[in-house]
């Protein structure tokens, strides 16, 4: 595979149990690329976004990060996941800590800065997606767009080298898909390096620089979206068609 | 972080296997001192007056004690813990109105006896008991552990063990049981404050009481006995008996607590109001006893915490990275055996096993014993608060590249004790009360405080009462507490 990768898996599998979940796949991202892995429910999009940052260990296959296997001891992974920003489709907000702590906690502990250079660019971060009256609020005292607006700027504290985002608008009511989708344009725009695992082809189709499809544990085509869009992949037509 | 927390634990488990160790060896005798158990609500062999021991058994030792220049302590306890006392080392003589048997002399040496005291039955006036052979098929009480109790099982039937006389005989004043067989002198006594009870002519056996004396010990047998001698020689004996019986054997001075009928409930609440709580300053000891289990209540619930927070993170930490094996297994066996038995055994069995041979405050020897029971509930609560947070939290602390450790102290402790707050306020509100047994290794908390009060005024339901008063105060505030620390907790909830 190619070699300016920032991030990439080789011949991925993952077993649970007896059931081979993913089978094979390999996929990078370039520096500034935004990837979306699309597929039918159950082909494992989700998991080869996890086994990226080793939230699900994989059973076989290799992770690399800027060509190297990554190093899977705990203080590895730590300094490793520091680089690599994850978005979850239930936001996963520190439910104890309020918005500031919320986006301050990893720098800080990571030794990344101090507490207040932190505070000065959660806050300036806040401002910048229009929150930064919410800074002492609790989680639950947000909306499900301002929740995920929330956890994108804390991903982004850390300065990462890419973001993962696991299906960040799926939890969300309709009118609140906006907010966000906006938010991933500006990020995307900036040049922010983004692997988004979506059910949302429209959106897949205006952002993507590349769109991979899985089925079943398997790649079955990885190429930019005016391919996709006018491919005869009889999987693929059905999966567009339907959305 | 993990390696200093595994260090610690490691640590706090070698020094109690030190203590089981060291257990098993027999104790120095105390230069200087003489410990005396006894079981003081026993008149007039032993009881309280104000916050002393007296009585024939105290004042003789005290004799003893000051013929052979040492000085005295003298512990009350439990009747049926006084001979484990001198067996174990805790104390150096038992002296408690021990009847001498055949099988206490398997178990300890008795000094030569110096009273020959009978079993008698005491019944109420006007119940159809003419002699011992009535008995049979009668609820009969008796104090649990003594010779009493062991003849009445023995040759009648099974008899109502209770914790004192006093106790046995306030049932049969209530007519709860039909007759008590107690030792003659405190039945004497027990008779001159109630009315309503005689003693039956007839006495059921005759006995000679002694002192127990640790069979490793010989030349402190050796030492009691010659002074015992000696005393009766001088005549110092029959000065000691003189002080608390007449010439027929009946005891002198008793108080008569016996209300007069004509006064009327509030006038008969007001006499007892003033006998159980303001005669002597009795109060002291609910006051006394009250701090003492605050004590071991505040101290116990601390190191129930700290122990539960351990074990409960060692125990998700194995469940959710699969390390610290060898340290779940070792916190299993801890849950296991803590859970599985009555906190009254494991009192007693810290007290006398673990620290048998080392002289420590019996009120660390509770704070311990409930500290460590109550670790292995609160395990299990915090346990399963860490549980009930959701994975996703965890998930999202590693994404960001936080450890294990700080992911788990800055995310998920917090809200995994915020979640279990009501259960831990509980499992504290039944520590406090489960304190209350502690008056089984001889400390005076609030219970006992109420013990001592019943057995000097023979009085059963003012002293009873205001134990458990004090109690539920203290439930109700410490539940106002937690209650106000959890709305507090709450601010980060809609």
């Amino acid at each position: 595979m190619n070699a300016d990768n920032i991030l990439e898996v080789r011949d991925l599998v993952k077993e649970f149990g007896d059931h081979r979940v993913i089978d094979g796949v390999s996929v990078g991202v370039k520096k500034g690329e935004v990837v979306f892995l699309l597929g039918p429910s159950g082909a494992g999009k989700s998991t080869v976004m996890r086994c990226m940052n080793f939230l699900e260990t994989p059973t076989g296959g290799e992770v690399l990060f800027h060509g190297q296997p990554v190093d899977r001891s705990e203080n590895g992974l730590n300094h490793y996941r520091a680089k690599v920003g994850m978005v979850f489709q239930h936001f996963n907000l520190f439910a104890n800590l309020t918005i500031l702590d919320n986006i301050t906690l990893a720098p800080v502990k990571c030794g990344l800065m101090s507490r207040t250079e932190a505070e000065t660019q959660a806050l300036h971060l806040l401002h910048r997606i229009g929150l930064r009256d919410k800074a002492k609020a609790y989680p639950s005292q947000l909306s499900g767009g301002q929740k995920q607006r929330v956890a994108i700027v804390r991903a982004l504290a850390m300065n990462p080298e890419v973001l993962l985002f696991d299906e960040p608008t799926s939890a969300l009511d309709p009118e609140m898909v906006g907010e966000v989708e906006n938010l991933m344009r500006e990020l995307a725009k900036d040049g922010m390096t983004m692997l988004v695992v979506s059910h949302d082809t429209d959106f897949a189709m205006e952002l993507a620089d590349r769109i991979v499809f899985l089925a079943d544990g398997k790649l079955v085509v990885d190429a930019p979206p005016a391919v996709i869009a006018a491919s005869d992949n009889p999987r693929i037509r059905d999966f567009f068609s339907i959305r | 972080m993990p390696g200093i927390v595994y260090k610690k634990w490691l640590a706090v488990m070698l020094a109690f296997m030190a203590l089981f160790l060291t257990s098993c060896g027999e104790k120095e005798a105390e230069r200087g001192k003489l410990i005396m158990v006894t079981n003081a609500t026993f008149p007039p062999y032993e009881f309280y007056q104000g916050s002393r021991i007296v009585g024939i058994d105290a004042d003789m030792v005290r004799e003893i004690a000051k013929r052979n220049d040492l000085e005295l302590v003298i512990e009350d306890m439990a009747f049926d813990s006084v001979i484990a006392a001198v067996q174990t080392g805790k104390a150096d003589v038992a002296a408690s109105g021990i009847t001498v048997t055949e099988d206490r002399k398997k178990q300890i040496d008795f000094t030569t006896s110096y009273v020959k005291a009978d079993q008698v039955i005491i019944m109420r006036k006007g119940d159809a008991i003419a002699g011992p052979e009535d008995l049979k098929g009668k609820r009969i009480g008796v104090q649990h552990g003594t010779t009493g109790d062991l003849y009445v099982t023995e040759n009648l039937q099974e008899p109502e063990r209770f914790q004192d006389g006093a106790l046995a005989v306030a049932s049969l004043v209530t007519g709860k049981i039909h007759a008590v067989v107690l030792d003659s002198a405190p039945a004497e006594e027990h008779v001159a404050r109630n009315k309503g009870i005689c003693i039956l002519p007839t006495a059921l056996v005759s006995e000679e009481y002694a002192m127990a004396i640790s069979k490793s010990r010989p030349e402190l047998l050796a030492m009691f006995n010659r002074t015992m001698a000696e005393m009766k020689a001088d005549g110092t004996m029959d000065t000691i008996w003189a002080r608390y019986l007449d010439k027929d054997g009946k005891p002198l001075a008793v108080p008569a607590v016996v209300a007069e009928e004509e006064k009327g409930m509030w006038g008969r609440l007001a006499d007892s109001f003033e006998v159980n709580f303001v005669k002597d300053d009795r109060w002291h000891y609910l006051v006394d006893g009250f701090l003492v289990t605050i004590e071991i209540s505040a101290c116990a619930v601390l190191m129930g915490l700290c122990i539960g927070f351990l074990v409960a993170v060692i125990r998700s930490a194995h469940d959710q990275t699969g390390r610290y094996k060898v340290l779940n297994f070792l916190c299993h066996i801890y849950l296991t055996v803590v859970r599985g038995t009555p906190v009254v055994v494991q009192l007693l069995i810290i007290y006398f096993v673990i620290f048998g041979s080392v002289d420590v405050s019996k009120v660390l020897v509770a704070i311990v014993a409930f500290g460590v029971n109550s670790g292995a509930y609160v395990a299990e609560i915090i346990r399963s608060g860490i549980m009930a947070v959701d994975s996703g939290q965890m998930e999202a602390g590693r994404s960001l590249g936080l450890s294990y450790g700080t992911t788990m102290r800055s995310v998920i402790l917090p809200q995994a004790f915020k979640n279990v707050l009501p259960a831990l306020g509980n499992e504290f509100i039944v520590l406090l009360k489960e304190t209350s047994v502690c008056g089984y290794i001889a400390l005076q908390d609030l219970t006992k405080g109420g013990d001592i009060i019943r057995s000097q005024t023979y009085d059963a339901f003012l002293p009873l009462i205001a134990v458990a008063l004090t109690y539920l105060v203290v439930v109700v505030c410490l539940s106002q507490l937690l209650k106000k620390l959890e709305n507090s907790l709450k601010k980060n909830e809609r």
